[in-house]
């Protein structure tokens, strides 16, 4: 075996976005806590890059109900009550808790936090820092993280959650040079965030590839609503290397609107009410919508424009996506933006209760790994919102979780070490597979969906998923984990995806015809793990 | 589009010596130098580079191309291009470590009440909170090479916790301890950083004027305050000064052809008033009437990147109304340091140009060709704080033949010749080895600090670029007779 160390600590945190250094700052109160980062920390993940901003209710004209119904409605009726319950309402908490520790958030003439109005929202709660509203509360996670004692593992990959029996008791993962390093820890948060990597167009960033699904669902939890996958409207495409990156909502929220290769602001044929700041599903429904009929742009996108906004407006409150276009040739104060709708959040994710315990005992989860706060389809902002509720309680209650005695299962170990062998010996680069099943997950399991194409991505990636994995080098080794995560998280929104046969929120499935709106669906969560998986059914109230 | 480029190779393990290999790889157009990286990384999995979010916004993929640090995610991949780690500790080929230097950089101590910061204390905070970590600043900073400096982000992250009314610490006793006082104010971190976050002008020289306010100026910055309060200029007299052997106004050879007013600065001034006459000649020469206020004084410049602000306003008002009330237009000034003060430090109603973009601006008489080889040395002040180095060039190019050498700061601005000696002096130094590595016969500059303080270390001549000019003059007027 090639075991380079052993670190025991009480709770251990996998992940080093808004989540996780939320959670592992709540849990350090309890006792000694340790976070693993795939990434420098703070680098990796969706937060950093998080552009809109963060939901919470501030104003006396605003109220709980209105988030929480925007929510649900937003949801197609799919989230969990309770969850959505605890994010709206401690949403304005968590965010004090940033203000408290030192973020530099907008604020109005009054010196109120300044909030913006995002879509599916019946009033302007979206929290903002221009545009870089995840890096600011990023750096604000940093700076109390460096006055903590929490002990950092950066650049260190998870490979596995380690077993007692069925409890979680922590992690076997790779340091930086590919050996193995053993975290034992009374209690472990999942805190990895998504997976939209495994799309060919995705807004995720390198750390995207979907881990923390593949490492509870291997370790026997239980996840819901797999199939629900966000497609962010507007993504860029150009360059086409850099195709998907995020076109922050934020443009739409300060006034840009949609046009089709005709000059048309097409949105008035899909929801002539909010327009461009529909929700998010029907807004790339649309847009895919204008592009397949052919009218779209040569670069297959369709325009969004801003150029109609003062200059001022621009530099101020989008100076990032200024700065992105500029380097890319084009300067958005005069000329419309190519936009197209790019894989960008997974909502389904680990089952958790509203203190975040997953189905295993010792296995905690928040953030984006986990399911049902934001149903079929998150609004904008509420995924800065839920890292903050979520991982706050998610550390809280793996810190007042009990201390226990931890039994190895060294035969675990042993896998391990000789599936280290086999990549050594291997013969497929991990990028190789990678690109067949992005390819095969846009084609089949993207925007719009069907048995056949669904049953098509499976077969594919039941192939992809046994394919014998190659490492150059030890360093190599987390590469292999990461894509063979990913097959197996597409699996899971592949399968999921098979089991709901309706469409709803951000799953669209063209080959069932339903008779049903989606707040009286007849379908609840539905439901995958290792042991058993299949669609819950519910009782609709007329 | 087919593209090569000669990636770095390096791995601590198990090579004495890096490599360089060469990859040529087909890409779509527009591709970034990350994804021929990746492209490569194919090729080669065993090719070490670091990258996260592809979008300019986690910091994580700095590298250098050609020389110059970027975010590999942003920097479009030409064709004949160099990629190379970041000037730090390599981990393996292109990854750095990182750790050091974030371990370095302050966490917020919250104060017992929290009074958040209003919209005009935000205002201020947000430019130095777009920070990326990328560490490109750190790793072109020169101060950091000889000085036991913290480094330009460390420094920016105190200047933002200190606006921060929400910190509880005395952020001016750490900066001061993590080396606030060896900053050349060279502008190289600035000019790299990705966020273009100003930290000279925003946060060292900032942090600098809290510590003046806390009386914690280093003792021989004060004596150059108190210099220029009692005699208008930053340095002592001893030797005839160049505004004692000029007449106020100097009518040129032939016809008129532009007529400047002429701000000498200090150095030139007191220390190097021949270079300043070499200067005259040549103006002379083609055709510039200069107009010399006698009442001028010191430009401001030791004052603003030391944090002695208290007087400043002061040489300001007497500078501006001292070209003003003779109906000046246009100012010119020779020396580099006071260029960029009254360029970028000064609301001049006047316009300000360096002497050699009059020059090169309106052309000049040829010179004769000197039989000898120069390298031009690019002062800070003047690359960075003015954007000129073509022009000093292109001058030049008329009377010898320039070997290129490497930019370096030479250690003398900021105050950090005068504040700072040791550091002053083990940068001057290692400029002198780069002199001595290039082999030419003379130096040329465009900065009395640079010519002063280099021509102390190097053991070659540094002349400044007129006296260059007046040589040539000189020698075509002998091979006429």
């Amino acid at each position: 075996m090639r075991i380079e160390d052993v670190v025991d600590c009480h709770v251990l945190v996998i992940g080093s976005g808004g989540a996780g250094i939320r959670a592992a700052i709540e849990a350090e109160k309890y006792g000694d806590t340790v976070l693993i980062s795939k990434s420098i920390a703070g680098k990796g993940g969706c937060t950093p890059m998080a552009e809109g901003g963060y939901n919470a209710v501030l104003h006396a004209a605003d109220s709980c109900t209105l988030h929480e119904e925007d929510t649900i409605r937003g949801g197609s009726y799919l989230n969990d009550p309770e969850l959505v319950k605890i994010l709206v309402q401690e949403a304005p908490k968590r965010f004090q808790d940033l203000l408290d520790w030192g973020s530099v958030f907008d604020v109005t003439e009054d010196n109120e936090p300044a909030q913006r109005s995002f879509g599916g929202q019946r009033f302007p709660r979206t929290c903002y820092a221009g545009d870089r509203s995840g890096h600011e509360i990023m750096m604000t996670l940093l700076e109390h993280l460096r006055c903590s004692d929490v002990g950092l593992f950066q650049e260190f990959t998870v490979i596995e959650l380690l077993k007692d029996g069925e409890a979680v008791v922590g992690a076997v993962a790779l340091d930086p040079c590919g050996k193995l390093c053993i975290f034992e820890a009374d209690s472990t948060i999942l805190a990895t965030g998504g997976g939209a990597r495994m799309y060919d167009i995705s807004t995720n960033s390198a750390t995207g590839t979907g881990d923390g699904f593949a490492l509870g669902y291997q370790a026997g939890a239980e996840l819901i609503d797999m199939e629900m996958v966000q497609f962010h409207p507007t993504g860029a495409v150009y360059p086409y290397d850099a195709r998907g990156r995020l076109v922050t909502e934020a443009v739409r929220s300060e006034g840009g609107i949609l046009l089709n290769n005709n000059d048309e602001r097409f949105m008035i044929r899909y929801d002539p009410e909010r327009m461009e700041l529909s929700t998010r599903d029907i807004v790339a429904r649309a847009i895919a919508t204008e592009i397949d009929e052919g009218r779209g742009t040569k670069r297959k996108g369709v325009y969004l424009d801003v150029t109609h906004l003062p200059a001022k407006t621009i530099e101020e409150r989008l100076p990032t996506m200024l700065e992105q276009f500029l380097k890319f040739g084009v300067d958005i104060r005069r000329e419309p933006m190519e936009v197209a709708p790019t894989a960008h959040h997974i909502m389904g994710g680990l089952r958790i209760t509203p203190h975040c315990q997953t189905t295993l005992q010792g296995l905690y989860a928040c953030g984006e790994v986990t399911g049902g706060i934001h149903g079929a389809n998150r609004l904008g902002g509420n995924a800065l919102a839920d890292t903050q509720v979520f991982g706050k309680r998610a550390g809280e209650a793996a810190g007042k979780s009990a201390n226990r005695s931890i039994c190895i299962d060294s035969n675990q170990v042993n896998i391990i070490d000789k599936r280290l062998d086999e990549f050594q010996r291997g013969k497929i680069l991990p990028s190789v597979i990678m690109k067949k099943l992005q390819c095969a997950m846009w084609d089949g399991a993207g925007i719009f969906r069907t048995a056949v194409t669904l049953k098509q991505v499976k077969v594919t990636i039941d192939d992809l998923v046994s394919a014998p994995l190659y490492a150059a080098s030890p360093t190599n080794f987390a590469e292999c984990f990461s894509t063979h995560n990913m097959c197996i998280a597409a699996s899971l929104v592949v399968r999921s995806a098979l089991m709901r046969p309706e469409s709803r929120g951000a799953h669209v499935r063209r080959d069932v015809v339903q008779t049903w709106e989606t707040n009286n669906s007849p379908y609840g969560h539905t439901y995958i793990s290792t042991k058993h998986e299949g669609i819950e059914r519910r009782t609709v109230i007329k | 589009m087919k593209v090569t480029a000669r990636i770095f190779r390096f791995d601590p393990a198990c090579d004495e010596v890096a490599r360089f290999d060469t990859f040529s790889i087909d890409l779509v157009e527009g591709a970034r130098v990350l994804h021929f990286l990746h492209a490569a990384h194919e090729r080669d999995p065993t090719l070490s580079y670091r990258y996260c979010c592809g979008t300019g916004q986690c910091g994580s993929c700095a590298v250098r191309v050609n020389g110059i640090p970027t975010l590999a995610c942003m920097e479009e991949a030409r064709d004949d291009i160099t990629i190379e780690p970041l000037n730090l500790p390599i981990k393996k080929d292109l990854t750095i470590d990182m750790e050091p230097v974030l371990a370095k950089l302050a966490g917020i101590v919250p104060q017992e009440v929290i009074k958040i910061p209003s919209r005009d204390e935000i205002e201020i905070i947000k430019p130095l909170r777009e920070c990326i970590e990328c560490f490109a600043c750190v790793s072109v900073c020169p101060a950091m090479e000889v000085a036991d400096f913290a480094g330009p982000t460390v420094m920016r992250q105190d200047m933002r916790l200190t606006l921060d009314p929400r910190d509880g610490k005395n952020r001016i006793t750490e900066a001061i301890e993590e080396g606030l006082f060896t900053c050349t104010t060279c502008q190289y971190c600035w000019k790299v950083c990705p966020k273009n976050i100003e930290i000279p002008a925003k946060a060292i020289e900032k942090l600098r004027a809290l510590a003046n306010r806390q009386g914690l100026t280093l003792p021989r910055h004060r004596e150059v305050e108190q210099l220029v309060k009692e005699t208008g200029r930053s340095i002592t007299k001893n030797k005839p000064t160049f505004l004692e052997q000029i007449p106020e106004i100097v009518e040129p050879y032939g016809e008129v052809r532009k007529t400047v007013g002429f701000f000498t600065g200090c150095m030139y001034d007191f220390r190097l008033p021949e270079t300043a006459l070499d200067a005259i000649d040549v103006l002379k020469r083609n055709g510039i009437r200069v107009i010399i206020p006698h009442e001028q004084v010191c430009c401001g410049s030791p004052l603003i990147r030391t944090g002695q602000l208290g007087f400043l306003d002061t040489v300001k008002q007497r500078n501006i109304s001292a070209f003003t009330c003779r109906g000046i237009d246009t100012v010119m000034t020779m020396c580099a340091g006071c260029g960029s003060t009254l360029k970028n430090d000064y609301a001049t109603p006047f316009k300000v140009v360096d002497i050699t973009e009059v020059l090169t601006e309106l052309g000049i008489e040829s010179p004769a060709r000197l039989s000898i080889r120069a390298s031009y040395h690019d002062p800070c002040h003047a690359l960075r704080g003015q954007g000129i180095s073509d022009q000093p060039r292109a001058l030049l190019r008329q009377v010898v033949d320039i070997i290129e050498m490497p930019q370096k700061c030479c250690g003398a601005g900021g105050g950090t010749r005068s504040g700072r000696p040791d550091v002053a002096n083990a940068l001057g130094v290692k400029r002198a080895e780069e002199i001595k590595k290039v082999g030419v016969d003379i130096v040329v500059s465009c900065c009395p600090f640079c010519e002063f303080h280099i021509g102390a270390l190097a053991d070659r001549p540094i002349k400044n670029i007129t006296s260059v000019l007046l040589d040539g003059y000189k020698k075509k007027d002998q091979e006429m007779g």
